[in-house]
């Protein structure tokens, strides 16, 4: 399987405000990344806000600088032949922005068409097979400011879509979905997939990644921590547990915090406490012992991405 | 060429129907017969007849290049606030073609602020503007239209590289109003302005469309529009070289979004 896209010792640097009798602030945003991307993957870029998943989208569409280091899109390099990688990819963004709110659905559509270079009749069929394939037929004709945040969505999607790429990137695109919508996003993601497009994807959300990737990154402060199959996300996420109890006095909760795979025992403000585990197993042996002191208000909960990077990386994880 | 005519018709159909919807496109049309009462009064005063023509054709001018620059900003600051201007430059067609196409049908649009002084100076003064040379007036009318959009992306430029360069493209206009002979023809500011002038379209659009409305044969009419066509031409190839410059240099910024 050949690489879509090879990003190697890949580096940003924004500058940031200059302050009086002090040097410029810099940010580095990607520090000497390398990542590959093998063609028809769906490819998930984990990380917390400020990680540089969006750098990194930004540079492969061409639409950002690299400070140093390559990166190309089908072998193409993204600085040197800008040209040759842009009907290459296709860009969709998360959030309501990206579209002309007050323009139909159609006319979107049939706009970025043409800028793809499909002849008029071409990219009216295309606006019209899109349109279908996202579900928004029925609202070809309407204003796209009236689209709930879920069509909107839809709509990004098929914008992306206008120019039949063979690569995808996808930044945040579930980003304020409800549940449902992002479902059928992830339907739509699946089914892009199914047509051998390699789809780079940006995202906080780890079940997300779990759901539709078939590799993920995690990137923390523009470096690599790691590529890992989604399987092993799930492990992550099944190790790292939590445990919010109530009316559990300090004897109990010492005895908690000695047992195996316990990484944390925390009092809440409200008088309760958190247990977090870090372990196989661990949750279930935390549970018997609060049962076997009569403690039953339990209530047991999975870690978010954050959470797993305080585990994973330490509390830098946090910072941006 | 042919690669760049179909995403040319497409930003052109797109504008078309952004106009429809966003009127505002064309708010200088509310301003212009107050400018063209201003200046028929004062050739009115003078009691110069013969100045009428120039006195209708200033206020088009002017009206015009403010519609092609006012959209030039506006189009390069609405993609921007709309978060599609990223999305615009990863496409395969280069966003000076993009914004020639969108600036043209707003200033086609434009015209209408012909009509507007014509019915002024009518229903004002009493005047009636006549045309005894039609076909030069036309294509120069089409000639000029092309020329002040290919011109506009240039300051396109400038809003791409600025937020507030709507003051630096308002101030711009006032020397190029004097070089572009609108108010004063060529032939009669300072002899060293004059080579100068010639550099810039409007000075040669504006003799035209002067000589169009006067009686008197028009001369070396192909000579006169061929300038025009050239300089078109030529300030189209340095809109694109100077917004290719800005963007790689915002690119290399990381401000294409933000600025």
């Amino acid at each position: 399987m050949s690489a879509a896209i090879e990003v190697r010792d890949l580096t940003r640097v924004f500058e940031g405000s200059k302050r009086r009798g002090r040097e410029r602030d810099e940010v580095v945003a990607l520090d000497h990344l390398d990542l590959v991307v093998d063609e028809g993957q769906v490819h998930g870029l984990l990380g917390p806000n400020g990680a540089g998943k969006t750098t990194l989208v930004k540079i492969l569409s061409t639409v950002l600088l690299p400070t140093a280091g390559s990166a190309s899109v089908l072998g193409r390099d993204v600085v040197r032949e800008t040209r040759a990688v842009r009907p290459l990819i296709g860009i969709v963004f998360g959030g309501e922005r990206g579209l002309y709110g007050r323009l139909t659905a159609l006319d979107n559509l049939r706009y970025w068409a043409a800028l793809h270079r499909l002849a008029d009749a071409e990219g009216l069929r295309r606006a019209h097979e899109l349109l279908d394939r996202v579900g928004l037929h029925e609202r070809a004709d309407d204003r796209v400011e009236t689209f709930s945040r879920g069509m909107m969505q839809r709509l990004h999607l098929a914008r992306g879509l206008v120019g039949d790429p063979p690569v995808l990137f996808l930044d945040e695109p579930t980003t304020g979905l409800d549940p449902i919508a992002a479902l059928d996003f992830r339907r739509l993601v699946d089914e892009l997939r199914g047509e051998g497009r390699t789809i780079l994807l940006t995202t906080h959300d780890m079940v997300e990644a779990e759901a539709v990737c078939d590799r993920v990154a995690l990137i923390d402060r523009g470096t690599l921590l790691a590529v890992e199959a989604p399987r092993t996300l799930a492990t992550w996420i099944a190790r790292y547990e939590r445990i919010d109890v109530d009316g559990a006095s300090e004897e109990v909760l010492a005895q908690v915090r000695g047992l195996p795979g316990v990484s944390a025992v925390n009092r809440r403000e409200d008088g309760g406490a958190r247990i977090e585990t870090d372990a196989d197993g661990a949750t279930q042996q935390v549970l018997r012992t609060l049962v076997d002191h009569g403690i039953t208000s339990v209530q047991t909960s999975l870690p978010n991405l954050t959470e797993v990077y305080v585990h994973l990386v330490g509390d830098r994880g946090l910072e941006v | 060429m042919e690669g760049w005519l179909i995403p040319f018709r497409g930003a052109m159909r797109f504008q078309l129907r952004a106009l429809r919807r966003t009127p505002t496109y064309l708010m200088v049309l509310v301003t212009i017969p107050s400018y063209t009462v201003i200046f028929l009064a004062l050739t009115d005063q003078a009691d110069r007849p013969d100045l009428f023509g120039a006195a209708v054709l200033a206020p088009v001018l002017i009206a015009m290049w403010g519609v092609a620059i006012w959209v030039a900003g506006m189009i390069v600051r609405g993609d921007r606030f709309l978060g599609v201007l990223e999305a615009a430059i990863a496409t395969p067609t280069p966003y000076s073609v993009v914004l020639l196409a969108r600036i043209l049908v707003v200033t086609l649009a434009g015209w209408v602020a012909m009509a507007e002084t014509w019915l002024t100076a009518w229903i004002g003064f009493g005047v009636v503007i006549e045309i005894p040379h039609p076909v030069t007036f036309v294509l120069t009318v089409a000639l000029t239209t092309l020329a002040m959009a290919a011109t506009a992306v240039i300051m396109a430029s400038a809003f791409v590289l600025s937020r507030v360069a709507n003051t630096f493209a308002t101030s711009a206009s006032y020397p190029f109003y004097v070089l572009g002979g609108v108010l004063v023809p060529v032939a009669l500011l300072p002899a060293w302005v004059q080579p100068l002038s010639r550099l810039v379209f409007l000075s040669w659009s504006s003799d035209l469309l002067r000589d169009s409305l006067a009686l008197a044969p028009v001369t070396n009419v192909a000579g006169r529009l061929a300038a025009i066509a050239v300089l078109t031409v030529a300030g189209f190839a340095v809109a694109a070289w100077t917004l290719g410059r800005v963007l790689h240099h915002v690119r290399e910024t990381g401000e294409l979004a933000f600025r």
